[in-house]
């Protein structure tokens, strides 16, 4: 059958160029291993020239297959499933870009994207070490090309095709028996998760594949190490790319926490859910990694525990998307989450195994070849201390996992577990041990040299830096007033603690770029990215122990009393509702509801709240506004609330504020019923607060009126409502009729909590019905927020990338003039 | 032996003490029949909203109530109060994990997670599923406007 209006051209184009993404990536991987193996040099020269060609021609393709299915998505080809699941004709430019990291298609088509990026920049950069790193980087290039091709090998489809078409894909459904099903119903796509619908999430995914995908080359190295038998070569040109990867998935990251902070509603930057643990746990490895790199650079130790830390990073990364895209998570995480079913498990699995399988193998091989140095590191030297980082990192990366492969040790064993009553906790409590002793160890660590330092040196270095921690931490344990306690003294102990060691390592890392590098930037890139992580730990402490629920409800609103006699004690209450128009008081402030404008385009309500700090007299001694807003999703039943906070941001704390119920008149049952009229055009009817008049009545059916395909036939009306207060309203209440049954439509004009609707009677008379309701009322419920000191949180971040990239262009320097 | 690896020993006894206290805190996904044998216990349920029975919230007079009742995959009915707002798409959840602990006959939820068929975009049985109510929904345009 011949459909109208497809556009089946760009997708045979897409499905051509991920073949071929596929075959050139395949092509490459076994031209650059047979130039590792070669005997002699022209045969190893010949190969690799052929892995070249191979290689661009991949990348060539995978840059095709983004343009192709932007194409798609920004043309708004809805017979193509990717732009029907994942976009639609209302949302912002800036949002299309989203729709690809949507899907998982479009993810692994993100990663590829990024792997090309890197491996082009590898063929001009690597040198002798091209053709071994640049094997691990085909194969890589592989695996994420099977995820997009969706061909079938026997029963089995690998991978899953950006390109299907929808009719292909739901073959049964109705609307695909019409020619026209494209014009008639997928004139419009699901669209974008409006979570998703927030610009950091237009930046947050691609930085944070672009760290995925960069934890390769250090394993590639690695690898390549193992192979070549050459323990020593490869560390000097991983190392830049270490670093590269631990500033930009660090970023990533922490973007992501921004993004919770801004759009999610778990009133906070970061909840310990699997999604953000699965992407933290790859860089504390990969950081633990870089640590044992710079410690076998200066001194030959920690060269197996780098043969741990840095191909482990990569199967994390590997395992990460394994935990997120699967649907393993699917009970414990707020995230979203495809079950694309066992072929992707599969798959990402056999994946994990490849890439497990090479460095182990490659590994016992070459066992004996590894050099160990046989002397004990002393524990006046730097690397000594270094390690025991590394190893705390690496534990704490362990733990992480642990509890978040939780529900896939379930599925495994077909055990029960699940994190218990408190899941933060359970993370803080040994986070904070960890946070505790590393940076107390990065702040002391820095004025260590490696192989031994003298007491003399490292005291008259670290004296002043201590003694000004020491006076600031003081002053803030004392006046800063953290006094959490919800687990007992201890958990307050480790908090105050903790909090000295962080501003000693911001503090001594400082100091150390002026005392012992003498202001040279260039190579602070450690202490930078130091004080970045020290600032941001004391933001983490600061803002977390002292985060205060400002809607804290001690009263309930309209009924005093009523909160006990539900018997709540423990925990407060979170909510507040607020009345339009009524002042009502909140923590330190008196806040309103003064009004909501809804974005017509894209359904979205923008709330107007005053917050009006009050002084000792009752006096209003500053006034703001927080302005959250929610979008109106319309889903089967009804419609719903979908909030993303507004704050009020100050230097040294924010206002953070959103929406949990807004008046829906769906939801609310109503006694009140409608007052039928039978009317004709020119008619007047009265309510309590005014009058409307009926402008005009229209009749159609389908028999002579071509614009109503889908209905059989209507009755659409237009009615002038009149307030006593002056304002006018228009209401166009309907009456439609299909297949027999009849729907009412019905129109409401909220402040005057009056809703209009039509009916169409046996005898052909029309009737207006009026209904005057207070279940209109307007209110909202809200939750708010202060959090303290969180833009030293952010801050830290920033310094902490801007350290590792310091240090990465230092070291890339290095190694080209080395 | 070398300090190193007694700091590592260390180490792996910080791992092995850390999980074994976790494991005190751990808890299990139960049925509503168990979780009432383990009355006062925190438990996770999985279960349904039963969507014949009254869903209790009422913001102006409390915002911090919520109830409702829940049945579970082997058909036990279990009555719910959870002391917080009600969830965005609370009535179309196709699935809810519940946390928290059975009290008496109710069950206090401390928290809840919904699976809304809206987070399943790409299963394609909720695809299918939409598809055939959107064939039908593009028939009734039957949604009711609100004016301010």
């Amino acid at each position: 059958m011949p459909y109208e209006g497809e556009h089946l051209v760009i997708g045979q184009i897409g499905h051509f160029v991920a073949l071929l993404a596929f075959a050139a990536s395949l092509v490459a991987t076994m031209a650059f291993y047979k130039s590792t193996v070669a005997r002699t040099p022209i045969e190893a020269e010949s190969w690799k020239k052929m892995g070249r060609t191979a290689f661009v021609l991949n990348a060539i393709a995978v840059f095709a297959i983004f343009i192709t299915l932007y194409l798609i998505i920004y043309n708004h080809y809805f017979e193509y499933k990717y732009a029907h699941q994942h976009s639609k004709r209302s949302l912002d430019m800036q949002y299309l870009l989203s729709c690809f990291w949507e899907g998982q298609e479009g993810s692994f088509m993100l990663w590829s994207f990024w792997n090309s990026v890197i491996g082009l920049v590898l063929l001009r950069t690597a040198k002798q070490w091209e053709a071994p790193v640049m094997t691990m980087a085909s194969l890589v290039q592989l695996f994420l090309a099977t995820f997009l091709t969706g061909i079938y090998f026997f029963d089995v489809r690998l991978g899953s095709s950006p390109f299907v078409l929808m009719r292909n894909e739901f073959p049964d459904a109705e609307i695909f028996k019409d020619p026209q099903y494209l014009i008639k119903y997928l004139r419009d796509g699901n669209g974008l998760n409006i979570l998703l619908q927030n610009y950091w999430m237009v930046i947050h995914p691609p930085i944070v594949f672009l760290g995925f995908a960069s934890s390769l080359v250090p394993f590639a190295y690695a690898v390549a190490g193992l192979w070549k038998n050459d323990h020593k070569g490869w560390i000097s040109p991983a190392m830049p790319w270490a670093l590269f990867c631990g500033g930009v998935l660090g970023l990533g990251v922490m973007m992501g926490a921004a993004w919770a902070y801004e759009s999610l509603t778990f009133g906070g930057y970061w909840a310990w859910d699997p999604v953000e643990n699965a992407s933290m746990v790859p860089w504390l490895t990969l950081v633990a990694g870089i640590h044992t790199m710079l410690i076998f650079r200066s001194t030959g130790f920690s060269l197996k525990a780098t043969y741990l830390f840095i191909p482990i990073s990569f199967l994390l990364v590997i395992y990460s998307t394994f935990l997120t895209r699967t649907g393993v998570l699917g009970d414990t995480s707020v995230h979203s989450f495809t079950g694309e079913g066992n072929s992707l498990y599969w798959h990402l699995l056999l994946m994990i195994g490849v890439f497990a399988a090479i460095p182990v193998i490659l590994y016992i091989r070459r066992r004996k070849s590894i050099p160990v140095v046989r002397n004990e590191e002393n524990m006046h030297s730097r690397e000594f201390w270094m390690f025991v980082g590394s190893l705390l990192f690496f534990v704490a990366a362990i733990y992480v996992i642990i509890l978040t492969s939780l529900p896939f040790i379930n599925k495994l064993f077909g055990t029960q577990w699940a994190i218990g009553e408190n899941v933060e906790y359970v993370y803080n409590r040994v986070m904070i041990m960890v946070a505790l002793v590393i940076t107390f160890l990065s702040a002391f660590g820095q004025f260590l040299k490696y192989k031994g330092t003298t007491r003399q040196y490292f005291i008259s270095k670290i004296a002043l830096p201590a003694i000004i921690a020491i006076v600031v931490s003081a002053i803030i344990s004392f006046v800063g007033g953290i006094d959490y306690d919800r687990h007992g003294a201890g958990f307050l102990v480790a908090i105050h603690l903790c909090l000295w060691a962080a501003i000693f390592a911001a503090i001594a890392n400082g100091a150390y770029i002026f005392s012992v590098l003498k202001g040279n930037l260039k190579a602070a890139g450690a202490a930078i990215a130091h004080v970045g992580f020290g600032m941001m730990i004391v933001g983490i402490l600061i803002s977390s122990a002292n985060k205060e629920l400002l809607s804290l409800n001690r009263t309930g609103i309209a009924m005093p009393g009523l909160k006990d006699a539900k018997g709540r004690d423990e925990n407060p209450l979170e909510n507040l509702t607020l009345i339009h128009g009524i002042p009502t008081p909140m923590g330190k402030y008196m806040v309103t509801y003064e009004g909501d404008s809804t974005e017509k385009k894209n359904n979205r309500v923008y709330f107007k709240i005053r917050f009006s700090e009050l002084d000792s007299t009752g006096n209003s001694k500053k006034d703001f506004y927080v302005q959250p807003n929610a979008f109106l999703v319309k889903s089967g039943e009804g419609t719903n609330l979908s909030s993303n906070p507004g704050s009020k941001h100050y230097i040294h704390h924010d206002v953070f504020v959103y929406i949990t119920s807004w008046l829906n008149p769906d939801n609310i049952s109503d006694t009140a019923t409608f007052r039928m009229r039978t009317v004709k055009a020119g008619d007047t009817v009265f309510y309590s607060n005014g009058f409307a008049v009926v402008n005009r009545i229209i009749s159609a059916n389908k028999y002579d009126n071509k614009d109503l395909p889908v209905v059989d036939s209507a009755w659409l009306s237009e009615v002038s409502v009149y307030a006593k207060d002056g304002r006018e309203f228009q209401v166009q209440p309907a009456y439609f009729v299909k297949d027999n049954q009849p729907t009412v439509k019905t129109d409401t004009v909220i402040s005057q909590s009056v809703i209009f609707n039509l009916i169409k009677k046996n005898s052909g008379e029309i009737q207006v019905g009026i209904k005057e309701s207070d279940a209109v009322m307007r209110y909202i419920t809200l939750k708010a927020f202060n959090f303290p000191m969180i833009n030293l949180l952010w801050l830290g971040t920033i310094f902490m990338v801007i350290g590792f990239m310091v240090s990465m262009v230092y070291r890339f320097n290095r190694t080209r003039i080395g | 032996m070398k300090k190193l690896q007694i700091i590592m020993l260390v180490a792996i006894a910080v791992v092995i003490a850390g999980l074994i206290t976790m494991m005190q805190d751990i808890s299990t996904y139960d049925s509503i029949a168990s979780a009432r044998n383990k009355e006062g216990k925190f438990v996770h349920l999985i279960a349904k909203l039963d969507k014949t029975s009254p869903v209790e919230y009422d913001p102006i007079k409390d915002p911090n109530y919520l109830s409702f009742y829940a049945i579970d995959s082997l058909g036990s009915k279990t009555k719910v109060v959870y002391l917080n707002s009600k969830p965005t798409e609370f009535e179309h959840s196709e699935r809810i994990v519940l946390k928290g602990k059975m009290q008496g006959e109710v069950f206090q939820c401390k928290e809840i997670l919904l699976k809304c068929p809206s987070k399943y975009k790409d299963d394609p049985t909720q695809q299918m599923k939409q598809l055939n109510t959107s064939s039908s929904e593009a028939n009734t345009p039957a949604t009711d406007e609100k004016k301010y």
